[in-house]
């Protein structure tokens, strides 16, 4: 069998098995191209909130919190919703207290939540769908680290959501439409539907037989383009 | 169909090569020894933290007055107590970024003195070397402003020290707060290279959102389309047999 006819064979035959994963591998790998990655991100989501903090408004000293929490570490200062606060962890806990009083300000309502991330979002008219706590089997888009949290969906474009801790009041994480599809496409370019791992066997043995695959492909296409080309034109020649 | 089989073998002329790239650096995404090429051969990853004595520590209401005294009238967005070189120390952040990597602006108090403390080359020799592990000396030292190519999507000005190792291991310190960025070294730089071609990054901007990608993306996509509906043909046709 001459090199070309072997060539189309394989090529044909290969492609039976792993032509899909090459749609695939084009349709997720267009899509993570195209979408900017910031945006898949969620960044432009989040407002840019620079709140400065007054000393006023620190009437609760850190030598209490070490009264009450002698082994309180990582202790920081800073703004939610407009009032000072405290977080620090003590063992595995974490705290979220007042400034101003010392009071625990946790766990976090929902009432509470809705602000937080109405305040954390781009838009300050922004709608809310709905609320839930998540405190266990968190969905895939979430880490298990961060339990518990509120989910807040807005009513709007692509579907938002921000998670907030319930033990800290953060933005621990945000998703939306494009992500959520984005997470989706990576799993498919990578071969791997559980944990998006990119070193799996799977995705080896399907590299490996497209690249077999590829090479066939680029055999017919010298012949197909060039040799074919060349004889058409040797032929015309010879009638001419 | 004539028109598919036609465009398929155009196609294939155009994609070729770059289809061959991204099936050879996907390979080595797939075997690479992911615990090499992170680049923390020789990082150290939970340096050990000292007892603080809650006693001699300033209390952040002052450190914020203190500022106003100063006349460093930079607004605090957050103070946070840290700890660099078994000193406690208080992080000011003055411009708040998204993520640590995002710009941000820093200044750092000693908790128990109240002294501001600049990120130096000393400093950042002194931090660089307490986060590695290696035996190696640092052979050379340079502050860099953003592009910084073994970290591109950082924004923030970094303080790079170069160890004198056979990994080439550079670690790169935060010059405003003195956070650890990372460690890179050949192994890591060695990978990126191949991320680079696998995202067409040739500007190395950290990035696969670029012009040259999109385009050979959609030209791909086209070309697998057709491919997948030749397939389809030649299977309705009955092409496939087995003899």
């Amino acid at each position: 069998m001459s090199l070309h006819r072997k060539s189309r064979k394989y090529h044909k035959w290969l492609m039976l098995f792993v032509g899909l994963q090459f749609v695939i591998w084009s349709v997720t790998g267009a899509y993570m191209v195209i979408f900017d990655i910031d945006y898949i991100h969620g960044d432009s989501l989040v407002s840019d909130n620079q709140a400065s903090l007054k000393s006023e408004q620190i009437n609760y000293s850190i030598s209490e919190i070490y009264t009450v929490h002698p082994e309180a570490k990582e202790i920081e200062l800073s703004s939610l919703l407009g009032d000072a606060v405290y977080r620090f962890n003590e063992g595995k806990n974490k705290y979220l207290i007042s400034a101003d009083t010392g009071k625990s300000l946790t766990p976090i309502s929902d009432d509470d939540a809705v602000l937080i991330a109405k305040h954390k979002y781009n838009d300050a008219n922004v709608k809310i769908k709905q609320i839930s706590l998540i405190t266990e089997n968190p969905p895939f888009e979430l880490s298990a680290r961060h339990l518990p949290v509120w989910r807040i969906d807005f009513d709007e474009f692509a579907s938002p959501s921000f998670y907030i801790s319930v033990h800290t009041g953060e933005l621990v994480t945000k998703r939306h439409t494009f992500w959520r599809i984005f997470d989706w496409m990576f799993s498919f370019h990578v071969m791997d539907y559980v944990e998006e791992d990119a070193s799996n066997k799977l995705l080896l043995a399907f590299v490996v037989l497209s690249l077999v695959a590829s090479l066939f492909g680029i055999v017919l296409t010298y012949f197909r383009l060039w040799k074919q080309n060349g004889n058409k034109k040797q032929r015309v020649r010879k009638v001419v | 169909m004539r028109l598919i089989k036609l465009l398929h073998k155009w196609l294939s002329l155009l994609v070729a090569l770059q289809l061959l790239i991204w099936l050879g650096s996907g390979l080595f995404f797939n075997l690479m020894d992911h615990s090499k090429t992170r680049g923390n051969e020789f990082l150290i990853k939970a340096p050990e933290l000292t007892a603080i004595d809650h006693e001699r520590l300033l209390e952040p209401s002052d450190i914020l007055n203190n500022i106003k005294l100063k006349q460093m009238a930079k607004p605090v967005n957050s103070l946070k107590q840290i700890e660099l070189l078994g000193q406690p120390y208080y992080l000011l952040n003055h411009h708040l970024g998204l993520y640590d990597h995002f710009y941000n602006e820093h200044s750092l108090i000693n908790a128990y003195t109240g002294e501001v403390l600049i990120i130096d080359e000393y400093m950042a020799q002194v931090i660089a070397s307490s986060s590695y592990s290696g035996v190696s000396n640092i052979s050379s030292s340079l502050k860099v402003s953003p592009p910084i190519d073994d970290f591109p999507k950082e924004l923030n000005t970094v303080w790079q020290m170069n160890f004198a190792d056979e990994l080439n291991t550079s670690v790169y310190i935060d010059a405003s707060s003195g956070r650890l960025v990372g460690h890179s070294n050949d192994d890591k730089r060695f990978a990126d290279f191949f991320f680079m071609l696998h995202f067409m990054d040739y500007g190395t901007l950290g990035s696969f959102n670029n012009w040259q990608i999109v385009f050979f993306a959609i030209l791909t996509l086209l070309f697998c389309m057709t491919g997948l509906f030749w397939t389809l043909e030649l299977l309705i046709k009955g092409r496939y047999k087995v003899r």
